[in-house]
């Protein structure tokens, strides 16, 4: 088809005119005419810019469905760590990794450490949670005074290394100043 | 030592030596650490708060890793002394701040403090004179190491060290440098070193770290993203950052002094005039003057006056040590008043020029 208004080049650019209720026309233009009648087509938009506001919309959609999920360790939820910016206990980053990934992702530009690793892993991290549940049971012991209980549950805390007492099989760790 | 004794020693990052330090006044390196078995500060019942106290402060002295040294409990200090100590970069203004039990140990040299329930459970902090982060950060590594020895920091495979704010997860590592950039705020550069140091993902603070202004010209560059690169890295890529900007401001004092000699002597001139003879000084105007001062005394301006002295008075005229000095709190005018007392003792005897 070739453009109506100039002729000559081929029509690129093809509208419906609605002239009134019944009646409407076509046109057929080419893009030098179409720009030159003012009928320009913003071109703004970019692969990479759509990608992003999607992304953005799967991760509210996403954070949207998950308002409920508390953490088993520390209680704390996801709104009141966005409300926060901070985070209730070392589990969270596990309970809420799909959610925080992405953000790790745009502030660090990764989400994976490199670098220094201590001397035992994450070991430590594995039993410091198991002190850190026992903490909460002597909480709820020490509210119902059931101080039996309590003084058992300090005992075994105090023994995995959770206050004042070194971490047990160090050699190491014993030394006073 | 014992806090008392910081107003009449003036050690550290404030001797005024150090590599490039006619720009760079001090580098730090600092690491944020949680201990595993404890929930983060913002979910710790207070009498957690005084067992991981206890348990830190215990690895701490074992570890020996602020040794000579001594501790402040926080909680217990005056708020004079907890100003005291932020004036002397040695906690940060949102430990001054916080509330419940907490606390700071400090090495008798101030090259190493590490606070003790922050917004994470430690942070370990190197600070030295002059341009020296690769040394802080070796310093720092080796402080980290030791408490390892005694402390299990919550640590993950994937995200490495944890912290309550996720920005400093990773390796928990910031460094930065402060520098002193007086010709290219002058000569109306800065903005463009800024924009360039924003593109390599860097940040710029004021003196006193986060949502502090730039006063007197001083300027805290450091690494924003902590995740992702090795320790190594970090400090690498500052390293290589800061000496460029310190050569931009070497080239504007240069520009500065060729195309405007006497200008410039009679802004020293000013300043130097001033700070020896008024009796009544704000902390805005002493800072202002004796960053000009301090800029002229590095580029030869103002003879009789070694920038270590230049460098002391920029701490010590400032409002807790000024009081801390005095033994008491005093009122502003009362501060002001006795500013300009100790900054004119301080430089009577200085040759004229």
């Amino acid at each position: 088809m070739i453009c109506e208004n100039c002729g000559k080049a081929q029509a690129k650019v093809h509208m419906t005119e609605i002239v009134s209720e019944n009646e409407k026309r076509e046109h057929h233009l080419c893009e030098r005419c179409a720009e030159k009648l003012g009928y320009t087509i913003k071109q703004h938009f970019s692969l990479s810019e759509v990608l992003a506001s999607l992304g953005a919309a799967q991760l509210a959609a996403r954070e949207a469905q998950v308002p409920d999920v508390k953490c088993p360790s520390c209680g704390i939820t996801f709104a009141e760590f966005q409300a926060a910016g901070r985070f209730g206990c070392a589990e969270d980053y596990d309970v809420f990794s799909e959610l925080i990934e992405p953000r790790l992702d745009r502030f660090h530009d990764s989400t994976q450490h490199t670098g220094k690793i201590p001397r035992d892993g994450d070991r430590a991290r594995r039993r410091g949670a198991r002190v850190r549940a026992l903490r909460s049971q002597l909480r709820e012991a020490v509210e119902k005074e059931d101080y039996e209980r309590a003084a058992k549950l300090r005992d075994e805390i105090s023994r995995l290394g959770g206050a004042g007492d070194e971490v047990p099989g160090r050699s190491d760790g014993g030394t006073k100043p | 030592m014992t806090l008392d004794e910081l107003v009449s020693t003036a050690g550290g990052w404030i001797t005024g030596s150090g590599p490039d330090s006619e720009v760079v006044v001090s580098s730090r390196a600092r690491l944020a650490r949680n201990v595993a078995s404890f929930p983060f500060s913002t979910r710790m019942s207070e009498e957690e708060r005084e067992d991981l106290e206890r348990l830190c402060r215990e690895a701490i002295s074992r570890a020996k890793v602020a040794s000579p040294g001594f501790y402040v409990d926080l909680l217990a200090a005056s708020p004079l002394d907890r100003k005291l100590l932020v004036e002397r970069h040695l906690i940060s203004r949102e430990h001054e701040e916080a509330t419940g039990q907490r606390g700071v140990a400090i090495s008798d040299d101030e090259c190493i403090s590490i606070m003790v329930n922050e917004e994470d459970h430690l942070r370990l902090q190197a600070l030295l004179p002059g341009f020296a982060i690769g040394e802080a950060w070796r310093k720092i590594d080796a402080v980290d190491t030791a408490l390892e020895a005694h402390l299990d920091f919550a640590f993950h495979p994937k995200y490495g060290y944890l912290t309550a704010c996720p920005t400093n997860a990773g390796t928990g590592l910031r460094v930065s440098s402060l520098l002193h950039l007086p010709a290219l705020a002058i000569t109306r550069q800065i903005e463009k070193v800024f924009q360039a140091v924003a593109r390599l993902r860097l940040s710029v603070r004021g003196l006193y770290g986060e949502g502090t202004e730039a006063t007197g010209h001083f300027y805290q560059i450091s690494n924003e993203s902590s995740l992702g690169k090795p320790e190594e890295e970090i400090v690498k890529n500052l390293e290589a950052v800061i000496p460029q900007i310190v050569n931009y401001e070497r080239a504007a004092r240069e520009a500065l002094l060729r195309k405007d000699r006497s200008r410039l002597e009679d802004r020293m001139g000013r300043a130097y005039g001033v700070l020896r003879h008024a009796r009544v000084v704000t902390s805005e105007e002493a800072l202002a003057l004796l960053s000009a001062l301090k800029m002229g005394v590095h580029m030869g301006l103002v003879n009789g006056l070694a920038p270590g002295t230049v460098g002391e008075l920029l701490v010590f005229s400032q409002p807790a040590h000024l009081q801390k000095r005095e033994g008491r709190e005093l009122s502003p005018a009362e501060r002001d008043a006795i500013r300009g007392a100790y900054i004119r003792s301080r430089l009577s005897g200085t040759n004229d020029n």
